[in-house]
């Protein structure tokens, strides 16, 4: 606020120290894996997790590039699932979110409500995981994976808003007068100006694409189809596993991937998303806002 | 709303008088398929009985508890008692069909009594509307019916199931009924000059062309799978896998009830009232501080970093807390110990973990809801702000009386989103969390978790892995169902649906 009179001198002091702090909590676990990552395995054993490393090492990543194959496989199979996923789902997801927008279709908001009805109720974990393993017999397909996350219901009310918002009814309307039809105005009219719409629905499902390790642990067969985080989650499993049995049978614990080489992962498996952020968080920073089910 | 008197004299008369018998040849119709429904009449006889027990291998005591015929919704007890679980994933449709018939008739007759036993216009168009689902489903119902029986005689190989007259009268009454509310819905359109689906379709055909993925996709995802509730009623065997395993009524429940119910509701319903309370508190907090940060760089870099954790995926945050928390080499226990205390075994102790969850829940979603409230507070108009500046009110006072009440629709709409999840957990956080440490459980099992172990580890349970999810399931519409009522009778602006 422009006006600053002494009153306001605390509210400014609080909300400095707040927001410091929790900004600084939400970058600290960032460090400490990165950190961690650098530091060399045997001073981790000894002296435990520091903040900061004292003594920069690259020998997890070389530990993990030397054997490269599994993790550029799981690296490809996540590429090509966040890809589908991505384009086939923000299509899918557009479309339906451009047909409940419209003010003159009849039947916008009860086809809005069976969509958000699949939130409130449903058959549960068991009989969605036997359509797909049993019914469709999809398991160890690559469709399994990357199918039964193309659309959610909040990204299309997300979606519809988007398109409420910047495409105005008049517009619209004076299309159809000129003789437009849903066809024309759907790739020639709302497309063209729905940019941030496009970017933040998009990044939401690529987001949850890339971050998948769920999918992959229900329909897998073989780990030729994993998502890059459950290559991650399998890694980080079987060594404490390993370590346990080494424990009580003496085995010798120095092949095992280290502590280091698990966090080296986890900066390998985010390193894209780590990278993007700068660049796209603006449309997700910008504002989202979500409308009801009805319109 | 309804067209003046001369206009509808006009219409009228182009439309053909109205003829009154027709309104009371369909309530008679509708009563009569109402009536059918109710379970004293024969839908399912059986003829030929003792060969028919014959060919089903059944003992004499298991023949004593069966009876000559069933109505639609006693038919289960049959499958139940004979042990015949191939029947029972049919038969459980044609109850759930059956039932939903019922309650549309049901609801028809009162929307008809509601609207003052109006027989024409909008109001008429209303009763229709709800009185032709009904009779469709119950005509669906009955259709089953008989198809259940060819089914059954195909399967046993000789002729045991016959379909009672219930059945016929049904077809007759739904069929002459569906037909005739059309008739009466089409003239009382062109008086209302509505329009129905056939010339909607006409109309915006490529609207429905644009929903095809759409349609598909949930068909596939969400409305088949629901019909696999019935396995919550069986118990799941590998001879006869999973439509024939038997049928055994509500003993997965029983069981649930008395072993695992209440805790999981506890747990799932406390973790997220306070995953929701607190989270609102502190989201709406950091975007009222964030949105006076005027400088805007730093305004940026804030909201940037509080948004990264949104970003990190659970396996991740399962390294992250396993390298803080671990007995030896964590982050935690080496400041512990170099404060000089005892070192703390977080993975052994389950009375931290409601706090360490609930802290990641916090720590990965602030930063996503701050953004929600963030719009909303940049959307409101700087004139209120100032007309109050020049009033004398204070920072705190604007915020109090501008700010916070302006925030209240959207807190609604957040809030109802996750009334309608309130039974459905944070999935990812407690598995990755917590994984399959059993020590851990009694404080952080949840009903998705239970499910998932269920699902992976046990098929043999599957019966029970499903009655959990379908009681999940229901609980938690009701409570969105219920708030979202209450809601649009008090503020209809702010209702979710």
């Amino acid at each position: 606020m422009k006006i600053r009179d002494r009153s306001t001198i605390p509210f400014h002091i609080i909300k400095g120290v707040l927001l410091t702090f929790l900004s600084i909590v939400c970058v600290l676990p960032f460090i400490v894996i990165v950190s961690g990552s650098l530091t060399d395995n045997l001073i981790i054993l000894k002296e435990g997790f520091s903040l900061f490393p004292r003594e920069v090492t690259l020998s997890a990543y070389r530990t993990i590039f030397r054997s490269p194959d599994g993790i550029i496989q799981a690296y490809k199979m996540n590429f090509y699932y966040t890809f589908m996923g991505t384009a086939l789902g923000l299509l899918i997801i557009t479309l339906t979110a451009y047909v409940i927008s419209r003010k003159d279709f009849k039947y916008r908001n009860h086809v809005a409500f069976l969509i958000y009805f699949t939130t409130i109720f449903g058959g549960g974990l068991i009989p969605w995981y036997m359509m797909y393993a049993n019914v469709l017999n999809l398991r160890g397909t690559t469709l399994a994976i990357w199918f039964p996350a193309l659309m959610t219901p909040f990204l299309v009310i997300l979606m519809r808003t988007f398109i409420t918002g910047s495409v105005p009814d008049a517009v619209v309307e004076s299309a159809k007068i000129d003789g437009a039809g849903h066809w024309i105005i759907f790739w020639r009219i709302v497309l063209p100006v729905l940019g941030p719409g496009l970017a933040t629905v998009g990044l939401f499902q690529a987001l949850g694409y890339w971050n998948d390790w769920y999918r992959s642990s229900m329909f897998s067969t073989s780990s030729e189809t994993w998502s890059l985080q459950f290559y991650l989650y399998d890694m980080v499993n079987s060594t404490m596993a390993m370590r346990q049995m080494a424990q009580n049978v003496s085995l010798n614990t120095t092949d095992l991937p280290t502590q280091t080489v698990k966090l080296a992962m986890a900066v390998v498996a985010t390193g894209p998303v780590l990278l993007f952020y700068p660049f796209v968080q603006r449309y997700f920073v910008s504002g989202i806002t979500i409308g009801a089910v009805k319109g | 709303m309804t067209a003046s008197a001369e206009q509808r004299r006009l219409i009228t008369e182009k439309a053909g008088p109205e003829k009154r018998s027709v309104f009371w040849v369909l309530l008679l119709c509708a009563a009569a398929a109402a009536a059918l429904l109710l379970p004293v009449f024969p839908w399912i006889r059986i003829c030929g009985a003792d060969a028919l027990y014959e060919t089903m291998k059944l003992g004499a005591s298991v023949v004593k508890k069966l009876q000559d015929s069933y109505s639609v919704f006693s038919f289960l007890s049959f499958v139940q008692i004979s042990k015949q679980g191939v029947l029972g994933f049919w038969a459980f449709l044609l109850l759930l069909v059956a039932a939903a018939a019922a309650f549309l008739l049901l609801f028809s007759a009162a929307v008809f009594l509601r609207n003052g036993r109006a027989t024409a216009g909008r109001p008429m168009l209303q009763t229709c509307a709800f009185l032709q689902k009904g009779l469709f489903l119950a005509f669906a119902a009955a259709a089953g019916t008989a198809g259940l029986c060819l089914y059954a005689n195909r399967h046993y190989g000789i002729t045991g199931f016959v379909p009672g007259f219930a059945v016929y009268g049904m077809l007759a009454a739904s069929a002459c009924g569906y037909l005739l509310s059309k008739r009466i819905e089409k003239r009382e359109r062109k008086l209302c000059r509505e329009h129905g689906f056939l010339e909607e379709f006409r109309r915006n055909w490529i609207l429905f062309l644009f929903l095809v993925p759409c349609f598909v996709f949930f068909l596939i995802n969400n409305y088949l799978p629901m019909t696999g509730i019935y396995f919550a009623f069986t118990q799941f065997n590998f001879r006869d896998h999973l439509f024939a395993s038997p049928f055994v009524g509500f003993k997965n429940f029983e069981f649930l009830v008395r072993s695992e119910i209440l805790h999981l509701t506890q747990n799932t319903i406390l973790y997220n009232v306070v995953f929701i309370v607190v989270g609102n508190v502190l989201q709406i907090l950091f975007a009222i501080l964030i949105s006076h940060v005027t400088r805007k760089r730093l305004r940026k870099l804030s909201q940037t970093m509080i948004f990264m954790p949104y970003f990190v995926s659970y396996v991740i945050l399962r390294v992250l807390v396993f390298n803080m928390f671990e007995y030896e080499v964590g982050l935690v226990n080496n400041f512990v110990v170099s404060l000089g205390m005892e070192r703390i075994d977080f993975y052994n102790s389950p009375s931290y973990w409601p706090w360490l969850i609930t802290m990641f829940y916090l720590w990965k979603n602030i930063g996503y809801g701050m953004v929600v409230y963030l719009a909303t507070i940049t959307g409101i108009s700087t004139e209120y702000y100032e007309a109050a500046q020049i009033d004398g009110a204070n920072i705190y006072q604007q915020i109090r009386y501008i700010t916070v009440p302006l925030l209240k629709p959207t807190f609604i709409i957040l809030l109802l989103y996750a009334l309608g999840g309130i039974m459905k957990g944070q999935f990812e956080l407690f598995y990755q969390l917590v994984g399959n440490n059993g020590t851990l459980f009694n404080a952080t099992d949840i009903f998705d978790t239970y499910v998932y172990r269920i699902t992976t580890t046990q098929p043999l349970s599957m019966g029970m892995g499903t009655a959990a999810g379908l009681f999940q399931s229901l609980f938690g519409f009701i409570v969105i169902f219920v708030t979202n009522l209450c809601i649009k009778r008090r503020n209809p602006e702010y209702a979710l649906f």
